[in-house]
């Protein structure tokens, strides 16, 4: 039996008992374990260094990189809900020149091990293959993460992530530009997900992850007025839960390609849940506000329930939920 | 400095005036740590909230290990808060933000402080008074005069205290920007800091630029992280988006777009 990549003497405590392996593989890449951060919630990590040993994650994806800087929403930018939040945040960042020389910078200065996955983003397919073709010229990124699912954008994002013959378009466009991992993110807002699903894998996607956010809208009842200065926004966190497993169960089913999944996880318990659902790695978004630990908490908690359940590799719960009765 | 979390034991939640309360917490980590004008995020212990709520801190008590947060009670978050009991304990994420900077060579401060606003103005009276060569000035506003904010504090430690409320039950009647242009018109000060609902920290901020006064605001937006990662909490600036999380609270009065941000906010 080889270690698996988080073991070590301390762990065993002397107890001889073999720890469970906790190595997942999305396409040619190969994660330490299956807990991910979810694109635009932990920046590109060194804003949660003070909480988490980044090298523990299996990998960080980091917020919605695009061609130039773009600005984001005006106004109001969250509003809590019920077990959840709707944001607005329009994909504000500082682009793909600053993201190189700054964030992924930081990254490979302070956590060269972890696998960076790049989330990238555009208003149309020039820009998504802009960002990629830039991106090949720089060391250290993992893979991409094609975003085709931001509600909060009026060009790019969701409004081809809702089409699937565009978001095959994009795909194969990035696809001809990298031997990279390729993943595309999946939005919620459709009728039929595994459709785009298979679309985007027919058009050489090596992954699919899912959910983004879930449409939303919020009113003051005070003021009669509409929270956001574009009506919807975009909601998540544990509310979204149920329709995320859902979704990646029924992907998981369609597809013969790694799901990752996302969606309301915030435990251990949650990143189990949404493996038997179908997922081959799980991604934390809306915790980490709630607890900016929460990934290598869940971490030490799918660790626990693996040895407590005898699963001797992480990957045996992939799909392996069982019928009801 | 490092954020951290720390548990929290509750010592006491107290109403002190309709809506207002006062929140003790056994947290000598934070209250070593903490600065005048930075913030902590308190988690609400609730599956359904999922987010933590900012809150400025009043006073921090070194060797008691100590913090005392004050708040008014205006959504579901702060209602539940309310019912908090002593012994209970809850997650504190911090210290959040920047402190209030003091330029070199202060001698006269000015606080303006609204409403609950008022509150994270104390530790850095505090920090004023402990140089003996710096006069402190306040002027503190509120509805009414039960709900000046920590009223005996402020009038037992800085040189002049003066308020105005909305109903004329103490101080002036009326806006705060009476007193404040009296004041302004007659006496020279270094530097002014506000605290308070943004809707008079904008005329002040406008009054204390008429009179070539630097000003520092603190302003409050909805976060989501704290930590400066979701750009969910940012304000306009001169110098473009800010999140206030992280490059605030505090902010010049003169980088901030105040036309934008009053009238983008939605309480
Ligand atoms: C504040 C915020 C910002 C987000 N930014 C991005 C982004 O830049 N790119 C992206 O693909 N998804 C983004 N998302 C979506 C998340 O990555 C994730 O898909 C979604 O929130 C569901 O997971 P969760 O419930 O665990 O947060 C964002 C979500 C939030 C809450």
């Amino acid at each position: 039996m080889t270690m698996s990549p988080h073991e070590s003497a301390d762990d065993k405590r002397g107890t001889g008992t073999v720890l469970s392996d906790m190595r997942v593989m999305i396409g040619s890449l190969t994660l330490a374990n299956p807990i991910l951060t979810a694109s635009g919630t932990f920046a590109a990590g060194r804003e949660y260094s003070d909480f988490v040993d980044l090298t523990r994650l299996g990998a960080t994806t980091t917020k919605g990189v695009s061609a130039v800087p773009w600005e984001g929403n005006p106004g109001r930018r969250l509003d809590e809900t019920a077990s959840g939040m709707l944001n607005s945040i329009g994909l504000q960042n500082p682009g793909m020149e600053h993201f190189v020389r700054y964030d992924l910078a930081w990254l490979r200065d302070n956590a060269p091990e972890l696998p960076v996955i790049v989330n990238v983003v555009g208003h149309r397919v020039p820009e998504y293959t802009a960002v990629i073709e830039y991106l090949e010229q720089a060391e250290g990124i993992a893979a991409y993460e094609l975003n085709v699912s931001c509600p909060n954008v009026d060009a790019g994002g969701m409004a081809i992530g809702v089409d699937p013959a565009a978001a095959a378009k994009v795909t194969s466009a990035c696809r001809a530009l990298t031997k990279r991992p390729l993943i595309v993110k999946l939005t919620p807002n459709v009728t039929d997900i595994t459709e785009v699903a298979r679309a985007v894998e027919g058009a050489g996607a090596d992954a699919v992850s899912l959910i983004n956010t879930i449409l939303g809208l919020s009113i003051d009842a005070h003021s009669r007025k509409l929270i956001f200065e574009r009506a919807v926004a975009g909601l998540s966190g544990p509310a979204i839960k149920p329709v995320a497993l859902r979704m990646v169960y029924e992907v998981a089913r369609a597809t013969d390609i790694p799901v990752i999944g996302m969606g309301g996880a915030a435990t251990g318990t949650d990143v189990v849940e949404f493996m038997l659902a179908g997922a081959t790695a799980v991604a934390l978004g809306t915790a980490n506000f709630t607890n900016p630990q929460a990934t290598t908490d869940a971490l030490d908690e799918l660790i626990r329930y693996c040895e407590q359940q005898g699963v001797s590799a992480v990957t045996e719960l992939i799909g392996a939920v069982r019928p009801a009765s | 400095m490092a954020k951290f979390l720390e548990d929290a034991r509750i010592l006491s939640n107290m109403n002190f005036a309709p809506d207002l309360w006062s929140l003790r917490l056994q947290a000598p980590r934070m209250a070593a740590a903490i600065k005048p004008g930075q913030f902590v995020k308190i988690d609400l212990g609730e599956s359904g909230h999922i987010l933590r709520r900012p809150l400025s801190v009043y006073q921090a008590d070194l060797k008691a290990g100590e913090i005392e947060l004050l708040y008014q009670v205006v959504g579901s978050g702060t209602r539940l808060m309310s019912a908090w009991r002593p012994g209970e304990t809850r997650s504190l994420l911090g210290p959040l933000g920047m402190p209030w900077p003091v330029p070199e060579g202060t001698r006269r401060a000015l606080l303006i402080g609204g409403g609950i606003g008022t509150a994270p103005l104390a530790l850095l009276d505090q920090q004023l008074k402990a140089d003996p060569a710096i006069t402190v000035t306040m002027v503190q506003a509120a509805q009414t005069a039960e709900r000046l904010v920590a009223r005996g504090f402020f009038e037992r430690t800085v040189d002049t205290w003066l308020c105005a409320t909305d109903d004329g039950s103490a101080g002036a009647c009326g806006l705060i920007t009476v007193p404040l242009e009296e004041l302004l018109a007659t006496q020279h000060f270094d530097v002014a800091y506000v605290c308070g609902p943004e809707v008079m920290q904008a005329p002040v901020a406008r009054l204390c630029a008429q009179h070539g006064l630097r000003c520092y605001v603190s302003l409050e937006r909805r976060m989501a992280c704290g930590i400066g990662a979701c750009a969910g909490c940012v304000v306009k600036t001169t110098s473009g988006l800010k999140g206030v999380c992280m490059l605030g609270p505090i902010f010049d009065a003169e980088e901030v777009c105040w036309d934008d941000n009053v009238a983008s906010r939605v309480r």
